[in-house]
């Protein structure tokens, strides 16, 4: 039973209950619940191996579960996969295409004729700003150039739904600066939610506002980020060495460091909880600080094994 | 130097971030009353950030009467309020951020007042225009 919050309110973009996939002996998905709200743009994390990418394909159904329900954009994905791949936009985590053959600009010509809302005027943009040669043969692209392409493709058509897994994978600093720029002005421009996973939370810090995270194939915890911001902060205090967490406290001491006579801890729990604790006469506290979203996570991570 | 700019490394929220930047600009002067801020999706796309991270910044910008709305047409800087009055709230929170800094740095009030007025005696005094 995790301590973490993992239920979401109001309207979801994907919702899969349950979800479980075993290869042979290795279970990969394990009765995974996940919650993407409406609009938002919520970050996957995880630990590499965690089922970040195998949970996206399934949000496809590129691959099927052995158990559990999987409700993308309204739509029952194990039985209406194709009408809602329309309405979703994909950057997968490896090969672009299985048309290695083909010039670039005949991929991307080759995928627009399949999507009625696709934007030429966008994509001509698109191509512009990642500076992307429609010349090449797909399979000479490198592992950047390729991710590149992908953007195009996943985007031009304005889906309701993006899926993005890696995506800042391969990318020099400055496209990938462009690439994060490009994705906030996208989800200005049209109401679009985004499903990122990644494990360079730092560069999705300033897009995310949604985290959850997934640890052996299950959902740990998910929640805005706002309510991190409440919950999860570090203190920095002065306080006898003997000073403790009263222990009928509903708080998680998630680290602990002291410089000098300083105390540093972070702590999780429920505002009011947590001022309770420090408003007592035996401790000065000096200062709160919200945690940035990388630290965030891993901090997540270690307040599962505490629990 | 961007009108508005933001550090991930701030522990400020990246919204109060915004409010703060933009309420710097109108003190300043490099935004003028009624002169348009950025749309949420040219500061978004500019800034990097979620947009409905600049829609609660320019929310509350609005509600604290820096800005107004003209319905479909943008945000505009206000122009009755007065720059002194801005100025004073500035300082405010200027001040309020040295005092945490002070306080998580074990230091008295009176030290800090008293650091204050040293370091501006030897870099030569700002004037108040």
């Amino acid at each position: 039973m995790s301590i973490l919050p993992t239920s979401v309110a109001g309207a979801t973009a994907i919702r899969a209950i349950a979800v479980t996939k075993r290869y042979g002996k290795l279970t990969a998905l394990d009765s995974l619940d996940l919650a993407v709200p409406d609009g938002s743009i919520y970050l996957l994390a995880g630990q590499n191996g965690a089922g970040k990418s195998t949970a996206l394909r399934h949000i496809l159904h590129l691959e099927e579960p052995d158990a559990g329900t999987i409700t993308v954009l309204g739509y029952d994905i194990l039985r209406d996969a194709a009408r809602a791949r329309a309405e979703v936009g994909y950057v997968a985590d490896g090969e672009l295409s299985p048309y290695g053959w083909l010039r670039v600009g005949a991929l991307i010509a080759h995928h627009a004729s399949y999507f009625p809302t696709w934007d030429a005027a966008y994509a001509a943009r698109l191509i512009a700003e990642l500076q992307i040669d429609l010349t090449p043969r797909v399979r000479t692209l490198s592992r950047g150039q390729a991710r590149r392409v992908a953007f195009v493709l996943a985007l031009a058509h304005r889906p309701k739904l993006l899926l993005l897994d890696e995506p800042t994978d391969g990318l020099d600093p400055v496209v990938r600066e462009r690439v994060l720029h490009l994705l906030a002005g996208h989800a200005a421009e049209w109401p679009t939610t985004m499903l990122v996973s990644t494990h360079l939370v730092q560069e999705v810090e300033r897009l995310a506002d949604h985290v959850g995270i997934i640890k052996q194939g299950r959902l740990i915890g998910q929640m805005p980020r706002d309510y991190l911001r409440g919950t999860l902060n570090r203190f920095r205090f002065v306080a006898a060495e003997s000073w403790r967490v009263p222990n009928e406290a509903p708080v998680v001491v998630v680290e602990r460091s002291e410089s000098g006579h300083e105390q540093e801890w972070t702590i999780w729990g429920e505002p009011g909880v947590v001022r309770e604790i420090f408003d007592g006469p035996d401790v000065d506290l000096r200062s709160v600080t919200p945690l940035t979203l990388t630290d965030a996570v891993v901090a997540l991570l270690s307040i599962e094994e505490a629990a | 130097m961007a009108l508005i700019a933001i550090d991930s490394a701030d522990p400020r929220p990246i919204y109060v971030q915004i409010v703060d930047e933009v309420r710097r600009a109108v003190v300043v002067g490099s935004l003028k009353p009624n002169e348009p801020i950025p749309s949420v999706r040219q500061l978004a796309s500019e800034l990097g950030v979620n947009p409905n991270t600049v829609k609660q910044a320019y929310q509350e910008l609005e509600r604290l009467g820096v800005t107004y709305v003209e319905r479909g047409n943008g945000t505009y800087v206000a122009a009755g309020r007065s720059i002194r009055d801005e100025r004073v709230s500035l300082a405010t929170a200027v001040a309020e951020r040295a005092l945490r800094d002070a306080t998580r740095n074990g230091l008295a009030v009176e030290e800090l007042i008293d650091a204050l007025e040293r370091v501006a005696q030897r870099n030569g005094r700002r004037r108040k225009p």
